[in-house]
């Protein structure tokens, strides 16, 4: 038999055959050990749980055209492509047009949007009734369906007006001889006020349509009909001056200035677009308490329907991921050609950073002070059985074992003990972990191999460290004591 | 031949004198017992031939060896290569087998090896109870372990300490015998003891009183 194989008998008998005792150390290893590892699992899975916990606050990033460049429907597919599957949370796209509802000379901003993603991205969202499913329905801002009393059931007529334009740039431009124009303006309330034109071989006006639907029948809607003010138009060159070129419509001077600007704004008109009117039925009353209030909702589908074009205003973004991974998303973006940049909603990327700082901080600071007390725990076992064993140890020492012979089986004892400590440790701790988990996060966690060696090597460590105060007393035993018939 | 050699040794204790210039020669082969009242230096006197203190003035010759000056490591390695130890509590590592607590002296000093010390416990007559705890030992047996235990490296010296103060008569005339037996075999023993018919049954008892011999007897009756 070799002196190791000695040695581990001499530990192994000492450990199993001194249950109690040897119970107490262990108990307190594993127990410190068990945090341990519960505490390592939950602070590298916290910033997971947390950041899946913060997504509820809202999107954090942002995806806009850059200038100059639309976004769409594929761009859009494209850029999200670049995240990893498990960091996006949700990606809702919008697209805002105004419509008008006629019947109430009303218009309303609305967003063509995915409810899925909007479910995912603001999960804050609260509606009365329920999230349009279908095509022609739509969910409506609180606040306009306490404006013009829609209730969930009821049904709203929505009409788009087609992009006055068909260009961009200088209006000027497309005023040449035989050009049809459009153009739209605010008028009275801020509602949309539109105008369509032709323009003769001398690049004068020929012909004039107003539409002021929106604008109050007996005052500003009456411009669509009056002909004198409607005649004064015809034969002249834009731009127009009011005051000058044109007298205001007695009773509707918002209105005629409207008109004017409409005109004096007024691009080539997109060839064929029609205006188109649509039956919506309102399947939920939104509730934000915010912004949201004011706008109407209703599907992406619904949208490219009603203005026959794929154009995306913006995308928000629910990105799981901390403050450094997201500026890296954000650079591939801008760097990827698409057209695409994004933005960070720092309001919100701050304060999820701030609060898993902080988190973290508390946890790591309980680790510490668990690992102190085991210490401290382990160090008062190991003395306690130093004094137990004294007789043991002065006996070995009259049998002529030196000074390091019995540290290196006292620490052997210790680092043993370290060691079972440790493996029931890490596997308490995984079970402890998964507990919190579940009860405070709602979902479970996934086994770090690496737990396992680490917690098994800083258990050894901490036994170890623990052993040196007992170590001491253990050398500074006098072998004598055994003769004096103690 | 000397194997042991006290010369003009003295232990003080600040004002006590636990030893007072005190000579002792042992003979190699020799059996010799040291007898005296409690405070008599007896254990004073053990603890340096063991190796476990040292004297205050004089010389410790241990197999030619002055051991009066060595560090205490040293004196721990000579101890070990040199000297077994039998105490009047017997002292066995509790959570150790028999034959384990037999070892444990090997391991210390050498290799551990089972078969050797089997037939040590075969010597005392423990053969069939060397997977015994100390626990389910009697008094008498655990004492002739620990005989066992002090004989397994072979040393020069058997120093014991009351080997019989907690015995019965019966097993007190086996650890004698075993004692008998080691003495023929030439194995130098000190025996340390209050028990006049353990003194006895050695070639020679040195009686201490106050730190210093007060008589030396020689066993006319000795029986090899």
């Amino acid at each position: 038999m070799t002196k190791r194989r000695m040695f581990l008998r001499m530990i192994t008998a000492s450990l199993l055959r001194r249950r109690s005792r040897m119970l107490i150390a262990l108990l307190s290893i594993g127990i410190g050990a068990t945090i341990l590892a519960g505490m390592v699992t939950i602070y590298y899975d916290v910033p997971r749980q947390m950041r899946a916990q913060m997504r509820s606050y809202g999107a954090n990033m942002l995806l806009l055209p850059e200038d100059g460049e639309t976004l769409n429907s594929e761009k859009l597919a494209n850029t999200l492509s670049q995240f990893p599957e498990d960091a996006l949370v949700g990606a809702a796209p919008y697209r805002y047009v105004r419509l008008d509802m006629t019947s109430r000379q009303q218009s309303f901003t609305t967003a063509g949007t995915d409810f899925e993603q909007v479910l995912k991205t603001s999960p804050y969202f609260s509606v009365e009734g329920e999230y349009p499913s279908g095509t022609r329905q739509v969910l409506v801002g609180k606040e306009i369906a306490d404006t013009i009393g829609v209730k969930v059931g009821s049904s709203m007529e929505l009409t788009w007006q087609p992009a006055v334009t068909a260009s961009t740039g200088d209006p000027s431009d497309d005023w040449q001889p035989g050009a049809a124009l459009a153009g739209s303006a605010e008028g009275f309330g801020g509602s949309m006020v539109s105008v369509t034109a032709k323009l003769d071989d001398e690049a004068k006006i020929s012909e004039i349509t107003v539409d002021a639907s929106t604008q109050t029948p007996e005052y500003g809607g009456r411009t669509a009909e009056d002909k004198p003010f409607l005649k004064q138009f015809i034969g002249k060159a834009l731009p127009l001056e009011m005051g000058g070129d044109i007298d205001a419509l007695t009773g509707a001077t918002v209105t005629s200035t409207a008109v004017v600007e409409a005109l004096n704004t007024s691009h080539a008109a997109a060839a064929g677009a029609q205006p188109r009117t649509v039956r919506y039925d309102v399947t939920g009353i939104l509730v934000t308490g915010g912004e949201e209030e004011g706008y109407v909702f209703m599907s992406l589908e619904d949208m490219q329907s009603l203005t026959g074009e794929d154009k995306l205003d913006v995308a928000e973004l629910s990105v799981s991921a901390d403050e450094e991974q997201l500026n890296g998303y954000v650079e591939n973006i801008t760097q990827s050609g698409q057209g695409v940049t994004a933005r960070l909603v720092k309001r919100v990327t701050k304060s999820e950073t701030a609060v898993l700082g902080k988190l973290q901080a508390l946890v790591f600071l309980v680790t510490v002070v668990v690992l102190l007390l085991t210490m401290i725990c382990v160090s008062t076992t190991m003395m306690a059985v130093v004094s137990e064993r004294r007789r043991e140890i002065g006996l070995r020492k009259a049998l002529g074992a030196s000074d390091n012979s019995i540290r290196v089986e006292f620490l052997g004892e210790g680092m043993f003990l370290g060691m079972l400590g440790g493996v029931l440790g890490a596997v308490l701790g995984f079970v402890f972990a998964q507990v919190v988990s579940v009860n405070v996060f709602g979902s479970s966690i996934t086994f770090q191999p690496l737990l396992l060696p680490i917690t098994v090597i800083v258990s050894m460590a901490i036994a170890a460290l623990s052993c040196l105060m007992p170590i001491r007393r253990a050398v500074a035993i006098d072998p004598a004591l055994v003769l004096k018939g103690e | 031949m000397a194997l042991l050699e006290l010369k003009n040794i003295s232990k003080i204790y600040g004002e006590l004198k636990a030893l007072d210039n005190v000579s002792l020669h042992v003979d190699k082969g020799e059996w010799v017992a040291i007898m005296g009242p409690s405070g008599s230096g007896k254990s004073t006197m053990m603890n340096i031939i063991g190796c476990m203190d040292k004297p205050t003035k004089g010389e410790v010759l241990l197999d030619n060896v002055d051991i009066s000056k060595e560090s205490s490591k040293h004196l721990t390695d000579i101890r070990r290569d040199k000297i077994g130890l039998i105490f009047q509590q017997f002292h066995m590592v509790n959570y150790l087998t028999a034959v384990e607590n037999v070892m444990v002296s090997q391991y210390y000093h050498s290799m551990p090896d089972e078969e050797e010390a089997l037939e040590a416990l075969g010597r005392v007559g423990l053969r069939e109870r060397a997977r015994h705890l100390p626990s389910q030992l009697s008094g008498g047996e655990q004492q002739r372990v620990c005989v066992a235990r002090a004989l397994i490296n072979h040393p020069e010296l058997i120093l014991a300490d009351e080997p019989t103060g907690n015995l019965d008569e019966a097993n007190e005339n086996i650890v004698l015998e075993l004692f008998r037996q080691l003495h023929r075999e030439g194995t130098t023993l000190i025996v340390v003891t209050h028990d006049p018919e353990v003194a006895e049954a050695a070639q020679r008892t040195i009686v201490l009183e106050h730190g210093r011999v007060a008589r030396e007897i020689i066993n006319e009756n000795f029986v090899d």
